[in-house]
């Protein structure tokens, strides 16, 4: 025993050892890159390489049942073009889980030229210095885009070009609203009423998601015209309990006191039992929950009986708010921008495919209403519904670096309230703090004032 | 059970004791065989019952899922179910059960080998180091698997090892539990003087732990085994990181992949768990014989 | 003279063997040994270097100029872990779970092994199969069979226990730990089970013999024979559960997607997930490796208090 140390300082050199090795090669942060104006106007001039090159691109969306695959999209476009060869892979897990993927993969350099991101993701990623600035090759498809393009874009760098945009609709049963004799609402006061009239007959037009908290409470704050984070001097200013938040929590404060709405979170089974049995006949949602929402019901006696509107007006006007999309990003280290550029835009305006993955596309053509949400929605034109709830988007609202961590908060104090041991507007406090501290984190600067 | 009385050369008459089947003397009485018989019964209800829940969810839609009683069946839907998780699986599923085979039982195999070896070592070998590296792997079982894939896919990124086989394969090798489980094992069943008798015989260390040492640590390299094969069967983190390609997906992979969709087919799902659980059930009736054995008894009275 | 004579050969041939032990015992380890340093040391050595660093946006403005780098920290994020409650507040929650808990599961197991071993039973592999089967369902698919038995609009049976405090019952405050103990143990029992068999398989068969000349019954042999001969087993299976339950994790996410007032650090496991994940501030592999390491200083702490009153005990 007496050589104890020695031993052990056999055993700590070796792991030591083998730390090292890892620490070489890991441990710089920050590897030099290209300078990201420098490659783009590099790679401008070879926008059609001679030689055959290779585009990685990583995504999430569903590839499910009777979709248009994302392999068969991009299979088009290898066949049309030969030397800029792309290379698709879903990746399986939450999209949080795909991020970290993402930034262990660039900074070890090895990571891919294409992303799927989140808009509410993106500033995140470029703060930790995860994403290239391609502003001057966006530039050059920006008209093929809508209002979502301002989405990908930080501080005034471009990153990518957008996907899909989710502005909050409202879906409701209208034969279920015809039989109670209410009609769909088109400002809060409207909704509280029928939402009592319903109520009082077993039925609820509305759900309070305590789940979703972060994307449909923030988004309906900015359908009330709330901006939650803006620039003053150069820093951040916070204000996700304003006036028009509150006008939102007063809103639901009254459902809910008045037992006017069911409060399952959205992905939980009581929501599609709820839906199933016909209690739930109304909800305000996201656009991309259209492509879904209704399955559970085909084989009911509802099928056929539900349709979109838009979000009730909670401000001065007709005005929604963003709930999710995603755009295709250019990650840091990609060889050839302008060419994954030149495919982006391509794949992002192949509307008719990407609406057939259930997406609301972004791209400024609009996609004809799928056969399958025509069927579920008794025919009615949902997308040119969607194309309407896209342009009232709240343009100003944009999100800070570390929403990631914001959500969380919403959703547990959105609990408390559903549960009725808190108030609606402590989401919305809870969002305030939590914006705050997640900015003093990454190190960025708060305006407090 | 059909006694048979025999008689020793020195005129005793005696029942020898046949195998399985307890010797007389502590047969234990018809009572105490049902009332345990029926203990087991209600705990076996208790493991059971979700289990058969989930056969009959796995024959639903996401409708009836939510609105027909749970421990019975609805309408059936398991046609439906199996082309959904086809179309999913863009038709991989079946490869995605063969691959966690293979990883599994490469896994469980090597894994089981090293555990055992290295278990062995610890148990019936005086080294220094020793005490250390009892210490240095309980202490490698204090940090969460989780927290610790990120690093190991880095290192295997930088080995260029990532989306291959070898990245699902060689962290899943590694259980300490199996060298805690070898170590305690062959401490009480793998007798010194056994050793020291090959020795004197003039066997190698190789040719003892190969023929004599793997023999009487069997039930314990079958649970070891066994552990290690669902312990790779279930990771699914670790894959999510390491694996991009469809062809190399583990089936447990995919199966979170459904799910951490907005609307998944849940019955499809379940199904899909169920089929992967049938290759495990195989397993363990194969398994079955090794366990049985009790070498370890047989080799010590002799 | 005569004495020495013979003290010189022995300690001769005592190193011999002691090298003999020492190479073979070296080579018998090696193997998973190195593939420990590999797939648990180097992440660990990784995870504690960057629990001693954080990143810091390098440029000005509203964006940090979207480059970071990393900058020694010393003790920074094990200071901000260590006085953050709501660390503390899931050991508590942990160990309060485990008290319960460990006993409970490790007590069937431990019945249903001497079971299984005794004579009371025909065909014990049946059972040992049937026993293990739920540790066989991946854990994703075992929280939908839980999801929907404790969610009272589709449950069979939650409907009758109505609700706690807002809450269905199975998902309120005071009860929750409880359903999610409910989960560990319908896992777990069947794998601790397969551990104690194999200890008691490894009871060497003239024991029993002896016993039985002796005229045990098969309760005295099970008591006096068996109990005491698979402590080394109950020790690793108390030990494993030990640390298991430090490190809950799936239970809690699991509950968490049925019940959102959890929150993301109802588990000290949790907690450094989600830290690494981006999903709580602080975030970042740093504050995530300093959670990961407190919890187990924590639970090393507590496994080295048992295996010392074990040995007590003894």
């Amino acid at each position: 025993m007496s050589v104890f140390p020695k031993r052990l300082m056999t055993v700590a050199g070796l792991l030591s050892a083998a730390a090292l090795g890892l620490t070489a090669c890991g441990g710089d942060a920050t590897p030099a890159d290209p300078t990201p104006a420098a490659s783009s106007a590099e790679a401008t001039s070879a926008e059609t390489p001679s030689e055959p090159i290779d585009i990685e691109y990583m995504h999430r969306l569903p590839d499910g049942e009777g979709m248009t695959t994302v392999a068969e999209i991009v299979g088009r476009w290898n066949a049309e073009n030969p030397n800029i060869q792309v290379k698709a892979t879903k990746f399986d897990g939450k999209a949080q889980e795909m991020i970290t993927k993402l930034e262990t993969d660039i900074n070890a350099n090895n990571g891919v030229c294409l992303a799927q991101l989140g808009y509410a993701e993106v500033p995140e990623m470029f703060v930790k210095g995860l994403t290239m600035d391609v502003t001057a090759e966006a530039e050059k498809y920006k008209d093929n885009f809508g209002g979502a393009y301002g989405q990908m874009s930080v501080g005034g760098a471009v990153v990518g070009l957008p996907q899909d945009s989710g502005p909050l609709i409202y879906m409701y049963n209208e034969t279920e609203f015809k039989a109670l004799g209410i009609e769909v609402p088109t400002n809060a006061e409207e909704f509280v009423a029928a939402a009592k009239t319903a109520a009082a007959k077993g039925k609820y037009i509305a759900d309070f998601e305590a789940d979703e908290a972060q994307n449909w409470l923030s988004g309906q704050s900015a359908g009330a015209g709330a901006v939650w984070y803006s620039a003053v001097d150069d820093a951040w200013k916070v204000d996700a309990a304003s006036d028009q938040s509150m006008v939102v929590a007063n809103f639901w404060q009254e459902l809910l006191d008045s037992k006017a709405a069911l409060t399952h979170d959205r992905w939980s089974d009581a929501y599609t039992a709820a839906l199933v049995d016909g209690t739930l006949i109304g909800n305000i949602a996201a656009a991309w929950e259209v492509g879904f929402a209704l399955d559970p019901l085909d084989t009911t006696a509802y099928a056929g009986q539900w349709r979109v509107a838009q979000l009730p007006q909670f401000g001065d006007a007709p005005m929604t708010g963003p709930d999710g999309g995603s755009g295709v990003a250019v990650m840091k280290g990609c060889e050839y921008p302008a060419q994954a550029m030149k495919f982006n835009n391509w794949f992002n305006t192949q509307v008719e495919d990407l609406a057939s993955q259930g997406l609301v596309p972004a791209a400024a053509e609009a996609a004809a209403t799928p056969e399958k949400w025509s069927t579920q929605f008794g025919g009615q034109d949902v997308m040119a519904e969607l194309v309407t709830a896209n342009k009232n988007l709240n343009a100003d609202f944009a999100y800070i670096p570390g929403f990631s961590a914001v959500g969380p908060k919403m959703t547990e104090a959105a609990a408390a309230a559903a549960a009725g041991s808190g108030k609606v507007a402590d989401v919305f406090t809870a969002a305030q703090d939590a914006s705050i501290a997640a900015l003093k984190d990454a190190g960025l600067p708060v305006s407090e004032g | 059970m059909a006694t048979q009385i025999k008689t020793t050369p020195d005129g005793l008459v005696y029942r020898p004791s046949i195998e399985d089947q307890p010797p007389r003397s502590i047969a234990p009485s018809k009572l105490a065989q049902t009332v345990t018989l029926v203990v087991l019964g209600f705990v076996l209800l208790y493991f059971l019952l979700p289990i058969v829940w989930l056969v009959i969810a796995s024959s639903k839609n996401n409708t009836d899922l939510v609105s027909s009683f749970g421990f019975w069946f609805a309408d059936n839907n398991w046609a439906f179910n199996w082309n959904s998780l086809m179309s999913w699986t863009k038709g991989l599923f079946p490869r995605w059960v063969l691959n966690s085979v293979f990883y599994s039982t490469v896994a469980a195999t090597l894994g089981t080998l090293i555990s055992v070896a290295c278990g062995y070592a610890m148990a019936k070998f005086v080294f220094p180091g020793r005490r250390a590296l009892l210490v240095t792997i309980m202490a490698g079982l204090l940090m969460p698997i989780a927290i610790l894939t990120v690093p190991l896919y880095l290192l295997f990124s930088q080995m260029q090892l990532t989306n291959t086989i070898w990245s699902i394969i060689i962290p899943s090798m590694v259980s300490p539990f199996g060298v805690f489980l070898a170590n305690v094992y062959a401490d009480s069943s793998v007798p010194t003087e056994l050793l020291e008798a090959a020795r004197i015989d003039g066997a190698g260390e190789a040719r003892i732990f190969f023929t004599m040492v793997l023999r009487l640590l069997a039930p314990a390299m079958v649970t070891i085994f066994l552990f290690i094969f669902v312990a790779t069967w279930n990771n699914f983190l670790l894959p999510l990181m390491m694996i991009s390609s469809d062809t190399l997906k583990p089936v447990t992979l995919g199966l979170y992949g459904m799910m951490s969709y907005f609307a998944p087919d849940k019955g499809a799902v379940m199904l899909g768990a169920l089929l992967g659980v049938v290759p495990l059930i195989l397993l363990f009736l194969i398994l079955q014989r090794f366990w049985q054995s009790g070498l370890a008894a047989g080799a010590v009275k002799g | 003279m005569s004495t020495q004579a013979e003290a010189a050969p022995v300690r001769r041939r005592w190193s011999r063997q002691a090298r003999h032990q020492m190479i073979y015992g070296w080579a018998f380890a090696l193997p998973f040994f190195l593939l420990f340093l590999l797939v648990f040391a180097a992440p660990i050595i990784s995870s504690i270097r960057s629990s001693l660093f954080k990143m810091q946006s390098t440029g000005g403005g509203l964006f940090g100029g979207g480059e970071r780098v990393e900058v020694f920290a010393g003790l920074e994020n094990f200071i901000v872990a260590a006085t953050n409650t709501s660390f503390w507040g899931g050991i508590g929650r942990v160990m309060l779970f485990g008290v319960f808990q460990i006993p409970v599961m490790i007590g069937i197991a431990l019945g249903l092994a001497l079971l299984l071993d005794s004579f009371l039973v025909r065909r014990p592999g049946t059972w040992r199969l049937l026993y293990f089967l739920p540790y066989a369902i991946p854990g994703l698919i075992a929280a939908i069979v839980w999801g929907y038995l404790y969610v009272p609009q589709i449950s069979p049976f939650a409907d009758a226990f109505g609700t706690s405090g807002g809450q269905p019952f199975f998902l309120a405050p005071g009860i929750i730990l409880a359903s999610m103990a409910n989960m560990t143990t319908w896992t777990f029992t069947g794998y601790n089970m397969l551990i104690f068999l194999a200890a008691l398989q490894a009871i060497p068969g003239d024991l029993y013999e002896a016993a039985r000349i002796d005229g045990a019954s098969g309760l005295q042999i099970t008591a006096k024979i068996k109990i005491p001969l698979v402590r080394g087993a109950a020790l690793l299976a108390v030990l494993l559960s030990i640390i298991g339950t430090i490190q809950l994790f799936n239970e809690p996410t699991v509950m968490q997607t049925l019940a959102s007032w959890m929150g993301n650090d109802y588990t000290p496991m949790m907690m450094a997930y989600n830290t690494m994940m981006g999903q709580m501030t602080p975030s970042g592999a740093g504050p995530a490796s300093a959670v990961s390491i407190l919890m187990a200083m924590v639970a090393g702490v507590l496994a080295v208090i048992y295996a010392l009153a074990q040995r007590k005990a003894d």
